[in-house]
């Protein structure tokens, strides 16, 4: 009964949002802002009960493992946000937060520079390789400012722009998937689980 | 009014109307358009086959996932676990979303319906929803034990007392961690765990992040890429070709689109393990009267640019 009800309101809510497509209107007002409400009142009790309860009422309270005072009263530091005098104190956990991303940022330069740049010193052993070479080293030289773009260093620096065209399009090829995908998904929902056209 | 005057200023609540059409009838009458299969998705297929039947290996699935990105990432929710519970793939599985914990435990009991004899805690673990806040301590303490990073499943039994435990300890027994993601996927497991501990990583993704994360398929951080719908339909098709009729992975069969084609019947497979499959059926048709649509505005566009500049000589 409870699956029927909740597949009916699916249903329900997805067509206010196609109901966009036709023009603006109070259905589609609702189910987007139900949508977003739902969201935050799913998350909020989610987290209370998988994060505040297990990593910081049980091991304080019930456990007593008062070291865990410290990074408790440094979490609290961030309701200052809402006090007009007080609001400085909430920099202390925005500044230890800083300091964890601070921890990544070694590896973050491993795997998304160093290791990206490796792979472009390779020798240039087949077509790939040197498409790559060729893609990596036009486009750095088009977005170089300090030369004019003419002659032939101007005609290179345009191989460049073929190449972000060519990357363009195949990110735009792809997101129309994605969209596509979406509709699809919906569809399927409302033709199988709602209408039971499709077995 | 000219036709080209007419196509530049037609109603877009039309195009709308010919595209639902375009989606709807493939999905009530499947075409069976054959799918074809893409290195990076063999790849990910085969590197998680190559873990069959072994009991100190396990697959590592992150479910970075929200409803709105259900219609492409869910097939491939199902595929992977479907292609693990059938070769008996040991997997874990995580979350930190609060969403994506409850998709993934959709996700493991659909699948799960399938395979009676698969038990949780031995064959499979479900590490249920942790913080977001805790993704890098967890994803570095894997390294060193992960009964210790994790501590308990999502029932709350500690980790280390459970059967499924037994010969996997770090990752060294993760035959790769896979992130089905529809925010910035695989940047984690390639930022620290491939990056300090060399486990291999693959993602599955929204096609719209697809584009962007074939740097790291070409430089090996990723050894494998699920992209949209299409990737979650290949893996569909690999796992039915082979894991379904229990044969083991041969590249050159996966090649092999007659040979693939004779090794199951599409109409008799659960429309669940079929979702994408169908779902590019639609996909086909659209994206051709896409094109047919590009290719008419281009039309309409240079007929009225040629007239205007006719007029313009005159």
């Amino acid at each position: 009964m409870m699956e029927t009800i909740g597949i009916w309101l699916a249903a329900f809510l997805t067509l206010s949002m196609f109901s966009f497509l036709y023009k603006d209107n109070p259905f589609y007002k609702f189910a987007e802002h139900l949508f977003i409400g739902a969201s935050l009142g799913y998350g909020i009790p989610y987290t209370f009960f998988n994060v505040f309860i297990p990593y910081a009422y049980n091991p304080l309270f019930l456990k007593h493992e008062y070291i865990l005072i410290i990074p408790f009263l440094i979490g609290i530091g961030y309701w200052f946000r809402f006090s007009n005098n007080l609001s400085w104190l909430s920099r202390y956990p925005i500044a230890f937060g800083l300091g964890i991303v601070g921890m990544g940022v070694p590896m973050s330069i491993h795997a998304q520079i160093l290791v990206q740049m490796r792979t472009m010193m390779l020798p240039l052993t087949n077509i790939n390789l040197i498409l790559i070479f060729i893609g990596t080293v036009s486009i750095l030289l088009y977005f170089f400012f300090s030369k004019a773009h003419k002659g032939v260093y101007g005609k290179f620096t345009s191989i460049g722009i073929w190449f972000m065209m060519i990357g363009f399009g195949a990110s735009f090829g792809y997101t129309v998937m994605a969209r596509l995908s979406l509709l699809i998904g919906r569809l399927q929902f409302l033709l199988s689980d709602w209408l039971g056209l499709i077995n | 009014m000219k036709f080209t005057d007419y196509i530049q200023k037609i109603d877009r609540r039309y195009i709308f109307i010919v595209l639902a059409i375009a989606v709807i009838v493939p999905l009530l009458f499947p075409l069976g358009l054959p799918t074809f299969t893409t290195p990076p998705v063999r790849n990910l297929y085969k590197h998680i086959d190559e873990a069959a039947g072994e009991d100190d290996k396990a697959v590592f699935m992150d479910f970075a996932q929200s409803p709105s990105t259900l219609p492409e990432l869910y097939p491939m929710d199902l595929a992977v676990l479907r292609h693990c519970f059938l070769r008996d793939i040991k997997v874990f599985t995580i979350s930190y979303y609060p969403q994506g914990a409850a998709i993934m435990q959709m996700a493991l009991s659909e699948v799960k319906e399938a395979f009676p004899d698969v038990r949780p805690d031995y064959d499979y673990c479900n590490f249920g929803y942790r913080s977001w806040a805790l993704r890098v301590p967890i994803t570095l303490g894997i390294g060193d034990n992960i009964a210790e990073a994790v501590e308990t499943n999502s029932a709350g039994r500690r980790l280390e007392n459970l059967p499924i435990m037994g010969k996997i300890k770090n990752y060294d027994n993760i035959q790769v961690c896979i992130e089905i993601s529809g925010a910035s996927p695989g940047y984690l497991y390639i930022n620290y765990a491939r990056a300090r501990y060399g486990v291999d990583v693959a993602i599955g993704v929204t096609a719209v992040s697809a584009a962007d994360n074939y740097p790291y398929l070409q430089t090996g951080q990723l050894i494998g890429l699920l992209g949209g719908l299409k990737g979650a339909a290949e893996y569909e098709e690999l796992v039915e070709t082979f894991a379904v009729n229990g044969i083991p992975y041969s590249e050159k069969k996966a090649q092999n689109l007659s040979w693939r084609q004779q090794q199951f019947e599409l109409s008799e497979v659960p429309y669940k393990f079929k979702r994408a499959r169908i779902g590019m059926d639609a996909q086909a048709v659209a994206h051709v009267l896409i094109i047919l649509f590009i290719i008419i505005g281009n039309v309409g566009y240079f007929i009225e640019k040629r007239q205007e500049k006719k007029k313009f000589i005159k």
